[in-house]
């Protein structure tokens, strides 16, 4: 058997096992998520919230943004509090003040000591007991606790409207005035944040652990990590070792076993010229560009809004585009434009690949630009109308805004975006057939591209799984399975094998090398890749097995991360290797930056994040958008403008380069990035990490740690960073531009090749 | 922020400075015919750092003091100032093809950063011509 067909099945094999566990722990999820109850009653029968009520609220909080206004355990937005952990808290408060004022002291604070212990000891106890009565299908509180449960109510229902008892916090949290406008509405809200609280602090049946795996952190409850939160943090970095330690074995055993290709004399890729349909992809470039403008723009004022809370420079943008929106739209923008810019990469590459043009592949390539575009237009004013309270609950799921971070489109617009993808999927693949058919040395390479877009398209129908009313912990499986698996896993097995194939094109890989190199990179991916997207859902409602097997997978993702400075010189070496090598030297060095990004944004920054332990503290701070930042555009984005840059060579094969914007444009973004990253982000991160272990995960995110003058100047210090960014991507939408409007041709490969110095 | 705004006004300040210093001396290298010193990466990548430190500390200082200050114009002048500074900067560092119009643009770029002080010392569009008048 040869060693292709062996990684082959070995491929096959992984895949199949580890979605197989994938699945059987949704099932694990589907059946021990924390219970809906049909009504919450006091112990005297009368009721509080009845399921409808809660499922209610669920669709308020979504369609005034959901994670893009807060948390709920943990997912979303950083700037309000996380809204189970901010309820769980001021409800334990509200019982404790309740408690000592019936024993006859003023407050709380009266007391003595021994007496707070005392009192703390019976909170926590009411709060942990699991009254959840599955024949009645209810839930029973005490008469105390509905006290404590009407006195965080009326705040919630405070917050949430224009009350101006409660301006300063909407102020800090960067909420609008009457976020959600209608009275019935807002209690509904509250009671859908109440049951988010009490399944973080109510300890499963038989168990001495909460639905969420005693998240957040949070001594006054008597939450704190979970023996199994430990163990399987020191498990994971002993995998995480064991694993580099194999992988270096392996590369060094590997090393030398075959003479370097001798790439030819000329650019083979020169002679072949665009066809209709690849000259017709220019157009999703130009949109990547105009996206990631907007993108930035609607980044700053999202940052802005941490500062200034409902206002910009004075001007009360709250009014019109509140905050919610604006990250919305930020994090939608991150994945529409490098998601197009991969898509048009896909339509580019299919004809070279397989060395045809089908019959109306350019219809079919400006058909679905179309379709992209009315999505994006048609989604963002759905999620407008419903942020703003301008499209009512009925159509909200479908139309308006899901809430659901990064999968926020309305149903509608995601079954239009999943056509869409199945339209790309059918483009790409029929110009892929005849050299999937062709069974030559670079079959394996097309087989894995063409498996990774059937995947893209495929896996994104995930999204689809959830409907209006399914339980929150299955919502947020499938999420991740678009999130993770689809943008983390095969987007990054369709930029490797496009790569890989495109350096065999261009002489500088032996086929059989490279198609080896692919399998095993994809395999060593694949297998922390898959069950590593339970890393996402330690605390969503889960069970032990996501905390232990999420921990251990996730570990493994990093491996090839620490050694990606070997993939880092071999691409960076590539650039030398002939003198016609100089056409793809922007490419190459968006490819290098791809990988420096890898170690420090997905590999560093994500382990710091990674661990059950350190995310039981970490999740929602944020530390977490420095991983976000710097693997989202770092990696993806990076990747995203270097295979642009890549078809723009051949889509305008005649047109000058202007390489200083691009040096200018690379360097400036990141360094840009790295300011982010280094001057905000993380101090900032860790100004909250420290508030959270001192008091809980609660004050992390609280007005009192995050609206103060240290966190403001920190946020300020973003500009420096920030302003450099926005002037490196200016520069590379100048230089797209200047492809079309400046006249100019492009020296010959020879002599530009002397300019660069070779 | 409030808390922190004398010190704010001081990092712009001491900013502006030090911008307008630095461009005085490139500009002088552009006209004594050393170019490429006033264009080398180090003094190009120190010019970024002030020029960014310098946004940042306005950005600040706009948002603490209040909108009635800014009532009579004196930002919006101060602003078109700016945009023709740093066009007019350009040109002189060497954007422009002949050495006379760097050299105008030099001098004119020296004479709209010292009315942009004026107007910001008197917080009024005349800047120096309403603090003589007063």
């Amino acid at each position: 058997m040869s060693s292709t067909r062996k990684l082959w099945l070995g491929l096959a094999a992984l895949l199949l096992v580890t979605f197989g566990v994938l699945l059987w722990i949704g099932d694990e999820v589907h059946q021990q998520a924390p219970p809906l109850p049909h009504a919450v009653l006091t112990v005297d029968g009368q009721t509080l919230f009845t399921r409808a009520d809660m499922e209610e609220g669920r669709e308020v909080w979504q369609s005034i943004g959901g994670q893009q206004l807060g948390t709920i355990w943990g997912h979303g937005a950083l700037v309000a509090p996380d809204w189970s952990a901010d309820w769980l808290h001021r409800e334990a408060q509200a019982m404790l003040e309740l408690l000592a004022r019936n024993q006859g002291a003023a407050s709380f604070d009266a007391l003595d000591a021994a007496q707070q212990a005392a009192l703390r000891v019976r909170v926590q106890q009411e709060l942990r007991n699991n009254t959840y009565d599955p024949a009645r299908d209810t839930i029973t509180v005490s008469a105390l606790r509905a006290q404590a449960m009407a006195v965080v109510g009326a705040h919630y229902e405070s917050l949430f409207s224009n009350d101006p008892a409660t301006a300063h916090l909407r102020k800090a949290y960067a909420m609008r005035d009457n976020t959600v406008g209608d009275m019935e509405h807002r209690r509904m809200l509250a009671s859908f944040f109440w049951w988010t609280s009490w399944a973080a602090a109510t300890e499963r049946p038989g168990r001495t652990i909460s639905y969420t795996q005693n998240w957040p952190y949070d001594p006054v409850v008597g939450n704190t990590p979970t023996p199994s939160s430990l163990m399987w943090s020191v498990f994971s970095v002993i995998f995480l070792i064991c694993g580099i330690g194999l992988l270096a074995w392996y590369h060094t055993a590997q090393s030398h076993k075959e003479a370097p290709a001798t790439p030819p004399a000329q650019d083979p890729l020169a002679a072949f010229k665009a066809t209709p349909s690849m000259r017709a992809t220019a157009k999703y470039f130009w949109v990547v560009i105009a996206l990631f403008l907007v993108q930035i723009l609607f980044g700053a004022t999202t940052a802005h809004y941490q500062v200034e809370g409902q206002d910009v420079y004075g001007y009360a943008l709250a009014n019109v585009l509140p905050y919610s929106l604006t990250r919305t739209w930020h994090t939608e923008l991150a994945v529409l434009w490098i998601t197009t810019a991969w898509l048009g990469t896909g339509l580019y590459i299919a004809p070279v690949i397989g060395g045809y043009e089908p019959k109306f592949q350019h219809l079919g390539v400006n058909f679905l630009w179309v379709c992209l575009l009315v999505i994006v237009v048609g989604s963002f004013a759905g999620q407008w109308f419903a942020v703003m309270d301008k499209m009512g609950l009925k159509y909200n799921f479908w139309f308006g805004h899901q809430g659901w971070e990064y999968v926020d489109l309305g149903r509608f617009w995601q079954i239009f975006l999943f056509i869409g993808l199945m339209l790309w999927l059918f483009l790409v693949g029929r110009a892929l057939w005849p050299a999937i058919k062709r069974r030559d040395d670079t079959s394996s390479i097309v087989g894995l591209l063409f498996l990774s877009t059937v995947a893209i398209g495929l896996l994104y129908g995930a999204g689809l799984m959830w409907g209006e009313h399914t339980h929150i912990a299955m919502v947020e499986y499938w999420r991740w399975w678009v999130v993770h698996l689809w943008v983390e896993g095969f987007f990054e097995v369709f930029a490797t094998a496009v790569i890989s194939y495109l350096f065999v094109r261009l002489g500088l890989l032996r086929a059989r090398s490279a198609t080896t190199n692919v399998l095993f990179a994809t395999i060593v991916f694949m297998a922390g890749g898959v069950l590593g997207t339970l890393h996402h859902l330690y605390f969503t409602g889960t069970t032990t097995a996501v905390i232990a097997l999420g921990a251990s997978f996730s570990a493994l993702e990093v491996v090839p991360l620490a050694l990606i400075g070997m993939e880092a010189y071999g691409t960076w070496r590539a650039q030398h290797m002939a003198p016609w090598m100089a056409r793809y030297r922007w490419p190459i060095v968006f490819f290098v930056a791809v990988s420096f990004w890898n170690l420090v944004g997905a590999g560093m920054f994500g382990f710091l994040v990674n661990t059950p332990i350190a995310l039981y503290y970490m999740q929602g701070l944020n530390l977490t958008p420095l991983h976000g930042h710097t693997a989202l555009f770092g990696v993806y984005g990076m990747l995203g403008l270097g295979l642009m840059l890549f078809c723009l060579r051949g889509i305008k094969p005649e047109a000058a380069w202007r390489e200083g914007w691009l040096r200018s444009a690379f360097w400036l973004m990141n360094i840009g990035l790295s300011m982010m990253a280094l001057f905000t982000l993380l101090p900032l991160g860790l100004i909250q990490l420290h508030a959270a272990l001192e008091h809980g995960y609660w004050f992390a995110r609280s007005a009192e740690v995050m609206d103060t003058p240290l966190v403001h100047l920190l946020v300020w210090l973003r500009v420096p960073g920030d302003s450099l960014f926005a002037v490196g991507a200016v520069l590379i939408a100048l230089f797209v531009a200047s492809l079309w409007l400046v006249r100019g041709k492009a020296p010959a490969p020879a002599t530009q090749a002397v300019r660069d110095g070779r | 922020m409030i808390e922190f705004y004398t010190q704010i006004k001081w990092v712009h300040i001491a900013c502006i400075t030090i911008s307008g210093t630095l461009f005085a001396l490139r500009g002088l290298l552009v006209q004594l015919g050393h170019g490429g010193a006033a264009r080398s990466a180090p003094v190009r990548w120190f010019s970024y750092a002030v020029d960014t430190t310098l946004l940042t500390a306005a950005l600040m200082l706009l948002t603490i003091l209040p909108r009635a200050m800014f009532a009579n114009g004196w930002l919006l002048a101060k602003l078109t100032l700016v945009v023709a500074y740093v066009a007019l900067g350009m040109l002189a560092l060497g954007r422009a093809h002949t050495p006379g119009v760097r050299r105008l643009c030099y001098a004119a770029a020296l004479l709209a950063y010292l009315t942009i002080i004026g107007i910001a010392c008197a917080h009024h569009p005349l800047g120096w011509l309403y603090l003589w008048l007063a």
